[in-house]
C-alpha cells in the first residue's frame, strides 16, 4: 500500500465512522427526546381520602385512579386495579358473586384477583395502601403488593 | 401585447402544435408525461389485469390528504376540546360531516384496496424477479397505510376512538422486553391521555404521510423502471419462458433481451452504450404495442379517479362517520373493539394474548416480506403455481373470516353472538 492509498482508506474510514456515529447518536437521541419526560396524568401515588369515607362490603370504585377500595371489618384496607390484565379494559366488581368481571373479552378474576376465565394472562395487581401523617389513606401504584395484604386502621 | 405572449411562452415553452416539434415537446417537456410514462402498452391498460386497484388506492390518498388538510382547519389535538371540535364539525361546520364522513371511508376504502392490490399482485405473480424488493416496498405501504389508519382513529377522542386505541395499544404492549416500553413511547403516558392524543395527531398528520409519499415515489419508480405493469397473465405464452425486465440484471440472471438497432428509430447517445442496458430494451415488435398515455391511459385513469371520487361522494352522503360520545376512561363499552382491520388480530388475542398478539401478526408480516425471496419459481403462470396460490389465499380467507368473526360475531364480553341477534348488555 502506497502512501496515497494509505491516506485515503484511513480518512475514509474516520470520515464513514463519523457520520455513521453522528447519525446514530442524534437517532438516540430523538428517541429519548419521545420518551416521556413529564406525565399530563394522575399521579401513580396518591391520597384517596380518609378511612370514615369507605363503607364496609362493598368496594368503592374510584373512577379516575381506577382502582377498588375495600374495606373488611376484621382486616382493614386494600386495593386492587380495575384494569384488566388482558387488554387494558375497566373490570367491574360484582356484589353477586365477589368476582371481577372484563367487559371486553369476558375475562373473570376471583374475589382475591386472580384470573380465572377468559384470556387475562395474570391476576390483577394489588397497591399498598398506607395512611400518611394527616390520617388519610394513600395508594401507591407503583408498589404492588400480594392480594393478602392489608392496612389496619 | 408583446407582455402577455411573453408571459404565454413563459409557461407553455413548447413550440406551436401546427409544428411536429411542437407535437413532440408537448409530450416531452410535460412534467407529468414524465413522471407517468409518456407511452404504455396496450396491455396494461387492461381492466381485468389489475383491476386499476393500485391508481384507485393512491386516488384515495389524494382525497385523504384533501380532506384531511381542510379538516385539520377545525381541530385541536388535545382532550376534551378535539370531541368538541368533532361536534361542531358535525352540527355548526358548513359541509363538515361531509369532509368528515369523506375522510372516514376513504381511510377505511383505502385500507381495502391496499389489501386488494397486494391479492392481484400476487395472483398474477407480479412480484417476481425483478419486482421482488417493490413488493417489500408494498408491504410497507400497507403496514404505513394501517398505520395511518390506527392513528386518526383516537383522534375524534370519542368512546369509540378512545377505547379502539385502548386495546389496540395494549395488543402491542405484549411484544416481549419492550412491549410497555414500546406503549409508553408511543402513548407518551402509562394510559391513552392527552400525550397520545398529540402524539397520534403527529404521527397522522406529519410522520407517517411523509413516509407513505416517499416509499410511495418509490414503489411507482421501481414499476417504471421494470418497464411499467408486469404482462397480463393470460398473454405468457407456454413455450417462451417469461423473465420479467432486466434492469441491473445480477449474475446468473436470465440473459438480456437486445435488439439490433432499428433503422427507422432515433436513438439518444445513452441508448447506444455498450454493455448491459439500465432500462428495459423495447423490441420493434413490442413498440408496436404500445400507444401514447395522453389521451388513452389518462382518458382510462381519469375513469378510475372520477369512479372512486363519485363513490366516496356518495357513501359518505348517505353515510355518517361514526361519533359516540365523549371518551370516558372509566366506562367500557362493552363488548370493546378495536378498529375492524385489527378485530382479526382481537381475536387471536382473545384467546391467546401472546401467540395471538405477537407471534402471529410477526409471523404474518414476515411471511408477507418474504414472499417473493421464498418463492423460487420462474413462472408466472396460474397452472405452474398452485401451492404458492392456495397458501396465499388460505392466508387472505383466515384473515378474513377472523375479521368477520371479530366485527359481526362478538358481542358483550366477547361471548360468540350472531349478528342477528340483538343483545342488550347488562352493566352490572
Amino acid at each position: 500500500m502506497n502512501r496515497r492509498a494509505f491516506f485515503k482508506i484511513s480518512w475514509g474510514s474516520v470520515g464513514i465512522a463519523s457520520l455513521v456515529s453522528a447519525l446514530g447518536v442524534s437517532f438516540a437521541a430523538i428517541l429519548r427526546f419521545l420518551k416521556p419526560d413529564v406525565f399530563y396524568e394522575p399521579p401513580q401515588a396518591f391520597k384517596i381520602g380518609t378511612p370514615g369515607d369507605f363503607p364496609f362490603g362493598a368496594p368503592t370504585f374510584l373512577v379516575e385512579e381506577k382502582i377498588f377500595i375495600f374495606r373488611d371489618r376484621d382486616k382493614g384496607f386494600s386495593a386492587a386495579s380495575a384494569v384488566c390484565t388482558h387488554l387494558g379494559c375497566t373490570v367491574a366488581h360484582f356484589q353477586s358473586d365477589q368476582k371481577f368481571h372484563c367487559p371486553c373479552h369476558g375475562s373473570v378474576f376471583a374475589a382475591d384477583g386472580s384470573a380465572q376465565h377468559g384470556p387475562a394472562p395474570r391476576s390483577l395487581d394489588w397497591f399498598e395502601v398506607t395512611q400518611a401523617r394527616d390520617g388519610q389513606l394513600r395508594v401507591d401504584k407503583n408498589k404492588i403488593v400480594p392480594p393478602t395484604y392489608r392496612l389496619m386502621v | 401585447m408583446n407582455l402577455f405572449r411573453e408571459i404565454y411562452q413563459s409557461i407553455v415553452r413548447r413550440d406551436s402544435l401546427s409544428t411536429d416539434k411542437g407535437k413532440s415537446e408537448l409530450v416531452f417537456l410535460n412534467v407529468w408525461l414524465h413522471i407517468h410514462p409518456a407511452k404504455v402498452k396496450k396491455e396494461h391498460m387492461k381492466f381485468r389485469h389489475t383491476f386499476y386497484l393500485g391508481f384507485v388506492t393512491f386516488f384515495l390518498f389524494l382525497i385523504l390528504v384533501t380532506t384531511g388538510i381542510v379538516l385539520m382547519v377545525y381541530y385541536r389535538p388535545f382532550p376534551p376540546q378535539a370531541y368538541q371540535d368533532m361536534k361542531d364539525l358535525e352540527f355548526v361546520v358548513f359541509m363538515g360531516p361531509f369532509l368528515r364522513a369523506m375522510h372516514r371511508w376513504s381511510a377505511h376504502a383505502m385500507v381495502v384496496c391496499v389489501f386488494l392490490h397486494m391479492c392481484r399482485v400476487f395472483y398474477t405473480g407480479s412480484y417476481k424477479k425483478p419486482r421482488q424488493f417493490n413488493w417489500v416496498v408494498g408491504v410497507m405501504l400497507l403496514l404505513l397505510t394501517l398505520g395511518l389508519s390506527f392513528t386518526g382513529y383516537l383522534l375524534p377522542w370519542d368512546q369509540l376512538a378512545y377505547w379502539a386505541i385502548t386495546v389496540g395499544s395494549n395488543i402491542g404492549s405484549y411484544a416481549p422486553l419492550v412491549g410497555g416500553q414500546l406503549r409508553e413511547w408511543l402513548l407518551g403516558g402509562h394510559s391513552v391521555g392527552e400525550a397520545a392524543l398529540v402524539r397520534f395527531y403527529v404521527l397522522h398528520v406529519a410522520v407517517l404521510p411523509s413516509a407513505i409519499i416517499l416509499l410511495t415515489i418509490v414503489h411507482l419508480w421501481r414499476v417504471r423502471k421494470d418497464g411499467g405493469l408486469s404482462r397480463p397473465v393470460w398473454t405468457l405464452k407456454k413455450d417462451k419462458p417469461q423473465d420479467l425486465v432486466t434492469i441491473g440484471a445480477p449474475v446468473g440472471a436470465a440473459a438480456l433481451k437486445t435488439s439490433a438497432a432499428s433503422p427507422s428509430k432515433t436513438y439518444g447517445l445513452m441508448e447506444v452504450v455498450t454493455g448491459k442496458p439500465i432500462f428495459e430494451t423495447i423490441t420493434p415488435e413490442e413498440e408496436e404495442d404500445t400507444v401514447f398515455s395522453y389521451p388513452y391511459a389518462f382518458v382510462r385513469e381519469a375513469v378510475a379517479l372520477m369512479v372512486t371520487v363519485t363513490g366516496i361522494m356518495m357513501v359518505s352522503l348517505f353515510f355518517h362517520a361514526p361519533l359516540e360520545e365523549l371518551a370516558n376512561p372509566a366506562k367500557t363499552p362493552n363488548p370493546a373493539k378495536a378498529p375492524w382491520y385489527f378485530l382479526g388480530l382481537q381475536e387471536l388475542v382473545s384467546h391467546s394474548a401472546m401467540l395471538g398478539g405477537v407471534v402471529a401478526p410477526a409471523l404474518m408480516v414476515l411471511a408477507l416480506l418474504a414472499i417473493p425471496y421464498i418463492d423460487r419459481n420462474p413462472s408466472r403462470r396460474i397452472s405452474d403455481r398452485k401451492w404458492a396460490i392456495w397458501l396465499f389465499t388460505i392466508f387472505v380467507v383466515a384473515n378474513l373470516i377472523l375479521i368477520v368473526v371479530g366485527t359481526f360475531f362478538r358481542g358483550p364480553g366477547w361471548a360468540l353472538v350472531p349478528p342477528w341477534v340483538h343483545v342488550v348488555a347488562g352493566a352490572e
